[in-house]
């Protein structure tokens, strides 16, 4: 295999047939409870009418973000973004505010609602099989893939993998490969014989989602020492205001007094 | 008008049914609470992988910190501004909100999935994050308003020299509780801007902050009044009326701004077209406008209203109503999730979410202490006017 510069993986819903190995290989090797799985496979049955059937699976994963929201919004940066693609996540950090649940477009991490504070309760989240790719084997979702609808190597090359595939089958796929621009680009990335809405993907933008909440966060610490001078500024006025109008009434009263 | 609370001893708790109500609550929610640290989140309340966020962040974080915004409205008027007339509003608004403050903090150490690392926050810092952003703020500021309010408990507890010493040095304090609210009331709604594929395009926009904050300012005036009618009405004190009316004269032109700001968004950003075409959105949208916006304007631009007691406290309850239900829309009704059909295993996650009773009774438990509190702090300690009128005006 050749170096990979950025991890990722390439989903083809054509080629899923909703054998689910994929989330037990993903429970086996990171000893994780099977009702908590990282993966999710859904089938989403046969849809039109016949002869011309479609039948769907999408593999839900996590899209490993270029611009994570879930890293973007965590108040005590347990999420990291490594610079090779994987985003990984600090239990240690942790304070199960849940906020990262709430940032991600895709609903990925999950959260321990049957565990009380003394088991702890954390999220969970596919971690890109680290103990795996940087010792030159696949993720073991990708490795147990009997068909090869998961995929996994450099991004790039990827990316012109599946866009050679599209201009091999025009009639197959639909022209578009998702997570190349979604949310400022993703390291999942999918290719559908069936529009990505069908699919269940959300219809994001080329921007990331956090864009905006990113900015109004920069101007969080100016804006709050600009409010603070004006502050003290119209405190020390009205003050001073005050003091002069309470002089020059005491000063009436003196001479209306004489 | 006179207290007749010097006729009785002090310090004799008086348990009449009010009190023994709010003590069952309280009670209640402290066994569910135990029951949630031991068994898990899962076990008390319907939250779910795709709804983290449900009841208790709707009404304790989001309600609870906008109706604890009359605090740092009231210092700032009264010690900024120098407007000294409001001085009888200024303690309770600050007792509200200090209770207010706690009240969000516990609620959040029972949402939170850590409680013990709530102090995370304060040495890991992530800086793009509102949340982080909020929760320092809410840290710095319960600090600021406990230095706030001390001199009205150093004051019930005969300790006058002290609290002299604290009010001589307020004024850093005041300053930096404005500065904090300004920052924390409007970043709840920045907490939201995350969610742009996820929040009804309605309530989602880049301004969300200042409308978050333009409405903290209405929600403050009317606890202020709310707050002052009922504890007259329970205390048998007198009402300030005419300092009452004049908050109530200032809800109108914040609402008016909110509208403004509201609707030039929306045809800014091309969502007019949403108005109608949203079903339940577009209802709830409009419920929270007719409420919150259009009947307290009308209502307070009626002289009567703003000069009766009941006008008031009705007035005070429909904006209140109002804003709590935008805060809802915003933070719960409006956040659509991902496709529970498609994203979640039935088998790992509710597909649905509807507050259970047990997750209800841990909010209402606290809102329960809270009202208690106030009740013991506004009995025993000097909040109101009428008794302390004399030493206050001495300490300035």
């Amino acid at each position: 295999m050749t170096e990979i510069k950025h991890h990722a993986y390439l989903f083809d819903a054509t080629r899923c047939i909703d054998c689910r190995a994929c989330m037990v290989a993903c429970s086996v090797e990171n000893n994780i409870d099977m009702d908590k799985t990282r993966i999710w496979v859904a089938g989403l049955g046969v849809t039109g009418e016949y002869p011309d059937l479609q039948r769907g699976t999408m593999v839900y994963h996590c899209m490993h973000c270029d611009h994570p929201d879930c890293m973007s919004a965590c108040p005590v940066g347990a999420y990291t973004k490594a610079e090779d693609g994987p985003v990984t996540y600090n239990p240690d950090l942790c304070i199960g505010c849940r906020y990262c649940m709430n940032a991600c477009p895709f609903g990925v991490p999950h959260f321990d609602y049957d565990k009380g504070i003394i088991e702890g309760a954390f999220i969970d989240k596919c971690t890109f099989c680290p103990q795996r790719i940087y010792n030159g084997q696949e993720p073991a979702c990708v490795e147990t893939c009997p068909t090869d609808a998961l995929e996994y190597g450099d991004r790039e090359e990827l990316i012109a993998k599946a866009h050679a595939r599209i201009a091999e089958h025009p009639t197959r796929y639909i022209d578009h490969v998702y997570g190349e621009f979604e949310n400022g680009g993703t390291s999942y990335l999918i290719l559908s014989h069936v529009p990505f809405s069908e699919l269940g993907l959300p219809n994001l933008p080329e921007t990331p989602v956090n864009e905006v909440s990113e900015k109004v966060m920069e101007m969080t610490i100016p804006f709050a020492l600009g409010w603070g001078a004006v502050l003290t500024a119209v405190t020390t006025g009205v003050a001073l205001y005050d003091k002069n109008k309470e002089k020059s009434a005491a000063d009436k009263k003196a001479e209306t007094t004489k | 008008m006179k207290l007749n609370l010097t006729v009785q001893p002090r310090f004799r708790l008086n348990f009449s049914p009010l009190v023994w109500i709010l003590l069952t609550l309280m009670g209640i929610a402290f066994v569910v609470a135990m029951m949630r640290y031991v068994f898990g989140i899962g076990v008390i309340s319907d939250l779910s992988y795709s709804y983290p966020w449900g009841f208790w962040i709707s009404f304790d974080l989001f309600t609870g910190v906008a109706i604890s915004s009359g605090g740092f409205l009231m210092a700032g008027t009264v010690y900024i501004l120098r407007i000294k007339e409001f001085e009888p509003l200024l303690r309770p608004s600050v007792l509200t909100a200090f209770i207010g403050y706690v009240m969000v903090a516990i609620a959040l150490l029972v949402d939170l999935g850590q409680p013990l690392r709530i102090w995370y926050m304060m040495i890991h810092w992530n800086g793009t994050s509102v949340l982080l952003e909020i929760g320092i703020c809410v840290m710095l500021y319960l600090t600021v308003l406990a230095i706030e309010f001390a001199p009205v408990a150093l004051e019930g507890f005969k300790l006058q020299k002290w609290a002299h010493l604290i009010h001589k040095f307020i004024m850093p304090f005041v300053i930096l509780g404005v500065v904090l609210s300004t920052l924390h009331q409007s970043s709840l709604g920045s907490l939201l801007l995350i969610q742009p594929s996820k929040l009804h395009p309605l309530w989602w926009t880049p301004i969300l902050p200042i409308m978050f904050f333009t409405s903290a300012i209405s929600i403050g005036f009317a606890m202020i009044i709310l707050e002052s009618s009922l504890s007259s009405r329970y205390f048998q004190r007198g009402l300030e009326t005419h300092l009452l009316a004049k908050l109530a004269r200032a809800i109108p032109i914040v609402l008016v701004i909110y509208g403004l700001l509201k609707f030039s968004e929306l045809a800014v950003a091309g969502d007019l077209g949403y108005l109608f075409t949203s079903g339940i959105m577009s209802i709830l949208f409009w419920a929270e406008i007719l409420i919150g916006v259009v009947t307290p304007i009308v209502w307070f631009s009626i002289k009567e209203n703003r000069e009766s007691a009941n006008g008031l406290l009705t007035g005070a309850i429909i904006v209140l109503g109002g804003m709590i239900l935008n805060r809802f829309n915003v933070s719960w009704f409006a956040v659509k999730h991902p496709d529970p059909m498609f994203y979640m295993p039935t088998f790992m996650s509710n597909v649905k979410y509807f507050p259970t009773l047990p997750e209800v009774a841990v909010s209402f438990g606290i809102f329960a202490a809270g009202i208690l509190a106030f009740g013991l702090a506004a009995k025993y300690l000097p909040v109101f006017e009428d008794e302390h009128s004399a030493q206050a005006h001495a300490g300035d």
